[in-house]
């Protein structure tokens, strides 16, 4: 258990860094904090298993794992685990276009939100709309896409993306053989 | 410990190959739902061997086994439903990365090439809102009436669960 304890303590600095981190980071990589955050969290953890006593001066004796590589890898992988999943309902929350919505109706109370409303939160009004002024950057920028002109084309590193997501969605049955033919 | 991390890890790995081949044989409309009902015998099975397999589960070595049972049983327990959450994760970053599948459009596209029209015309945000609305009140979030959404149960706790993260977080959208 003193594995799981210090990860819990771990986790619980890496959402309080990360949260503060967000509010001075002025750059639209937020992954780049969360990376970080985690990488300080590992160090953290990596850090003081060693250097604490094994029942972390407040164990009860029958809590503690006999091995301590065991007990070390344990609360690693759990660390990893719930960062994973704090990373992912991070940017759900507060970018997905769904959770927009359920925010938007929250402050709206009993009057709703028609389609055309809804859309009209995700910059439908605008050139581009709101989901490709952020992606689409990033996707040049990166190299997956090139921007000649009007138009966007495809290079390798973003076929390569393409041919790893189109085998992802053929494992769930959730693939799409023609353009259009389901929603993203 | 690690007898109850093992058999967590190999019944994560069954659920997964029996989900992969459920989804193959039907694409479920409720992802979430099929994925929970398939897990659900998984815990249970899970504490059935944990109970009746020997400590060292017939290959473990010996300086990996000891401990409190009871402690393995639970921490392997929280590791089964974390494994699980994430494999969840998963199935959703496969499925509603708008980012892979805008790419996966452009490699399908005539010489992988799209004009920003047609990126929004077939991943566009008119797409995707009237996708998620859908599914938002298909899924108990949402409740359609004279032809205006609101929340429901469900999707009032995810409203404020979205508020909160949103003020802790200050995530920008651009």
């Amino acid at each position: 258990m003193k594995g799981v304890t210090l990860a819990a303590a771990a986790f619980l600095l890496l959402v309080l860094g990360s949260a503060l981190a967000l509010r001075v980071y002025r750059g639209n990589k937020e992954f780049k904090v969360f990376l970080a955050a985690f990488a300080g969290a590992v160090l953290g953890y990596a850090a003081a298993f060693p250097l604490t006593p094994s029942d972390l001066g407040f164990l009860p004796a029958g809590w503690l794992e006999p091995s301590a590589p065991v007990d070390f890898a344990n609360g690693l992988l759990i660390l990893a685990l719930v960062f994973h999943g704090f990373w992912c309902f991070a940017y759900f929350a507060c970018l997905s276009p769904s959770m927009g919505v359920m925010v938007e109706l929250r402050a709206r109370g009993a009057r709703g939100i028609s389609a055309a409303e809804a859309l009209a939160t995700q910059g439908r009004e605008e050139p581009v709309n709101l989901i490709f002024q952020r992606r689409l950057p990033k996707l040049v920028a990166g190299g997956y896409i090139s921007h000649d002109g009007g138009t966007y084309r495809l290079l390798p590193p973003g076929e390569r993306v393409a041919a790893l997501g189109a085998f992802l969605k053929r494992l769930i049955n959730a693939d799409t053989p023609l353009v259009g033919s389901r929603p993203c | 410990m690690l007898k109850g991390m093992v058999l967590a890890w190999v019944l994560v790995w069954m659920w997964a190959l029996v989900q992969g081949i459920v989804f193959q044989l039907r694409a479920p409309e409720k992802a979430f739902a099929s994925m929970v009902s398939w897990f659900a015998p998984m815990p249970v099975v899970y504490v059935a061997l944990h109970l009746f397999t020997p400590a060292d589960l017939g290959f473990l070595p010996e300086r990996f086994v000891g401990g409190a049972g009871a402690l393995s049983l639970l921490n392997g327990v929280a590791l089964l439903i974390l494994l699980f959450l994430t494999g969840v994760l998963f199935y959703y970053h496969a499925d509603r990365s708008i980012t892979v599948r805008l790419l996966i459009e452009m490699a399908r596209s005539p010489q992988q090439r799209m004009t920003l029209d047609q990126m929004q015309a077939v991943c566009g945000v008119e797409v995707l809102m009237h996708d998620r609305l859908r599914t938002m009140a298909m899924n108990g979030f949402l409740e359609e009436r004279d032809g205006r959404y609101h929340l429901a149960r469900k999707g009032r706790l995810g409203g404020l669960a979205g508020m909160l993260a949103r003020r802790v977080l200050a995530m920008k959208a651009l």
